[in-house]
């Protein structure tokens, strides 16, 4: 399946896949207007960073997922056809059993009444985002294999320049 | 082959997808005691709110047993194993032979064993039907008092002070939540339901139900008498397996199983809460009553009665919940018995706590209240197994940055990689 990869030696931390993600994730899809909605729309990919790091998290969309054994209102499966980790939003009861067991910490729960969240990878998009708004080439979107070539490429042409070789 | 099941919830259930996996023709029976399809038992506390119908709890599609080729004997019950005939007697006299059998018959509501105790409106909080006797007495009750600290007993009264009655606690240990968290956070959680106004008295056991055929109050052990409608007895579980107690199945504190979720006859499995599984921090034989555990087991032993070797690693005791908008979380062992090392950051104020603790260089158990979305990493150290002495400190602060983290899950750089149930680490397909 085609899944959402980091090269996280290009993650500057700037953020821009989060905002693009709570953006997509708002009922307006605007920006302008995503940040004045009530609830705040959640972002579903969660940048981490210290002095030296950073790297965007999000669901792995795991082969064996955790969070559906989890689940008390068996409202989380896992689509055999697709290979997506299902969230059902509206079963979603905050008992917040996924969060305790999710390794990736890529389950956010939002004000009072609001459903845990977390990466859907865009269905109705050929291009999540969060990866399209990356500016540095972090974040990528497709096959593990093509992933792996792609990091090969990048390994040849390398470390010192990957920022300016984006792509 | 003809697989049958006893029990139709979290493990049964899991047991039925188990098999299927592997096995798509074998016949499958259910024996199910209850009158409905399998329901998320642990969302009766929204059903008793209002918030959930019975449809809202169901847990799979309405033609999931028929689709899957599972006959159910519903509103049946199991009450003799014959091991040696491979048979199993139900409440109608018939004798049902099987090839592999599961039992994942749960448990069921430890009584109070106190006079009185018949009378209506007292209650164990287990079941739909519960919740839909309780709803109906609330209707016209104004106090409730709940009998126990633990968590089914705070989540019946949370549900029923949400419905607007007067809701009271009486626990005769010092401090609610004894089994599930350590003293700090059981206070700042007794603070909040208290602020809340959720009444916790401590010290106390009830000595009689009062009342006609009705109950009308309750005398306590220093001799007060507590006027209410409803009591909610929240002692604890104990698991259902009467049925096997004559039949030479290991039985200690519920069925012993194996890594296989087998018991001592090689084609009985057993799964969920009326199991006894190695515990994955303690390494001793125990039983975790949990959704997670059970369908994690039901799943295993389906897989392993069609055929399949799958080891459980063991289960976790693992409790996660959220009262008026205050999570907290728990797993593993949260107290120092044995040399174990505790770190802890507080506070109080904010109604945040955390709490670490380390045995020989591993995460062995956690506690968060108020903050706990890193809790998912603690949980994946502590299955994993790994040393992670050198970043205490870090892990306390909440996360593990990245850089560690991955170090600690020897995944390769870009996270390409993830971590099973189980604590194995495979490439991401
Ligand atoms: C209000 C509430 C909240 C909870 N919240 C949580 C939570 O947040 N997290 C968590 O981890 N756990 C929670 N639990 C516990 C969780 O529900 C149990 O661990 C889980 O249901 C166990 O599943 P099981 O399939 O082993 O057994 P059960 O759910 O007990 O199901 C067993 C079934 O077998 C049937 N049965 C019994 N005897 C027989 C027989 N002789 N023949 C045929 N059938 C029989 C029973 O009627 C029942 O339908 C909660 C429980 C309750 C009541």
């Amino acid at each position: 399946m085609k899944r959402i990869f980091v090269d996280e030696e290009r993650c500057l931390g700037c953020r821009s896949c989060e905002i693009a993600c709570a953006i997509k994730h708002s009922s307006s899809h605007k920006l302008e207007k995503a940040i004045q909605e009530q609830p705040l729309p959640i972002s579903r990919i969660r940048v981490r960073k210290d002095e030296e790091n950073a790297i965007p998290l999000q669901c792995r969309h795991c082969p064996e997922p955790c969070c559906v054994y989890a689940c008390i209102a068996g409202g989380i499966r896992k689509d055999e056809k697709t290979g997506l980790v299902v969230f059902e939003e509206k079963k979603c009861v905050r008992c917040y059993s996924c969060v305790m067991v999710c390794p990736f910490a890529a389950i956010k729960l939002g004000e009072e009444e609001q459903p845990a969240v977390k990466c859907d990878l865009c269905q109705e998009e050929e291009i999540p985002p969060c990866v399209r708004a990356c500016p540095t080439g972090a974040l990528f979107f497709g096959q593990a294999e093509e992933f792996q070539e792609l990091m090969e490429k990048r390994k040849k042409r390398g470390k010192k320049n990957a920022l300016l070789n984006i792509g | 082959m003809h697989y049958l099941i006893l029990g139709n919830c979290a493990a049964g259930l899991n047991g039925i997808e188990g098999i299927r996996s592997i096995d798509k023709k074998g016949e499958i029976t259910l024996i199910s005691a209850e009158p409905y399809p399998a329901y998320a038992r642990c969302l009766i506390t929204n059903f008793l709110i209002g918030t959930h119908s019975e449809e809202d709890l169901y847990l799979r599609e309405k033609d999931f047993y028929q689709k899957n080729g599972v006959k159910v004997l519903q509103g049946k019950k199991a009450v003799k194993i014959f091991p040696q005939e491979k048979k199993v007697e139900i409440d109608d006299g018939k004798k049902i032979p099987y090839d592999a059998l599961l039992i994942a018959t749960g448990a069921s509501p430890k009584t109070l064993r106190v006079k009185g105790e018949e009378k209506e409106g007292v209650f164990g909080f287990r079941t739909l039907e519960d919740a839909r006797q309780i709803a109906k007495r609330a209707e016209k009750a104004e106090k409730a008092l709940v009998f126990g600290g633990g968590l089914i007993g705070l989540k019946a009264g949370y549900a029923l002070k949400k419905k607007g009655l007067a809701v009271e606690v009486i626990v005769k240990s010092p401090r609610i939540l004894s089994r599930v968290v350590e003293e700090n956070s059981s206070r700042l959680i007794a603070r909040w339901l208290q602020e809340k106004g959720i009444k916790i008295r401590t010290g106390l056991a009830p000595r009689e139900i009062l009342g006609d055929k009705e109950m009308k109050g309750v005398i306590l052990d220093n001799g007060e008498e507590v006027k209410a409608q409803i009591a909610i007895v929240g002692k604890g579980v104990s698991p259902n397996l009467s049925f096997a107690e004559e039949s030479g199945i290991n039985i200690h504190w519920g069925i012993v199983v194996d890594n296989y979720l087998r018991t001592n006859f090689q084609e009985i499995f057993a799964a969920g809460d009326v199991a006894e599984t190695k515990d994955l921090v303690t390494g001793e034989h125990t039983i975790n009553a949990l959704w997670l555990a059970a369908q994690e087991q039901g799943r295993t032993a389906g897989i392993n009665m069609a055929g399949g070797e799958k080891v459980y690693p063991g289960s976790i005791g693992a409790n996660a919940a959220e009262f008026f908008g205050l999570p907290f979380i728990s797993m593993g062992c949260v107290q120092a018995r044995n040399g174990e090392i505790i770190k802890e950051k507080k506070a109080e104020k904010k109604f945040v706590y955390r709490r670490l603790v380390f045995k020989d260089g591993r995460l062995t158990g956690a506690v968060l209240v108020g903050e706990v979305e890193a809790a998912g990493i603690y949980m994946a150290l502590i299955r994993k197994k790994d040393r992670v002495e050198n970043l205490a400190d870090e892990l306390l602060e909440g996360w593990v940055d990245y850089g560690k983290f991955e170090k600690i899950l020897e995944g390769k750089k870009g996270f390409r990689e993830t971590i099973t149930p189980d604590g194995r680490l495979i490439k991401l397909p």
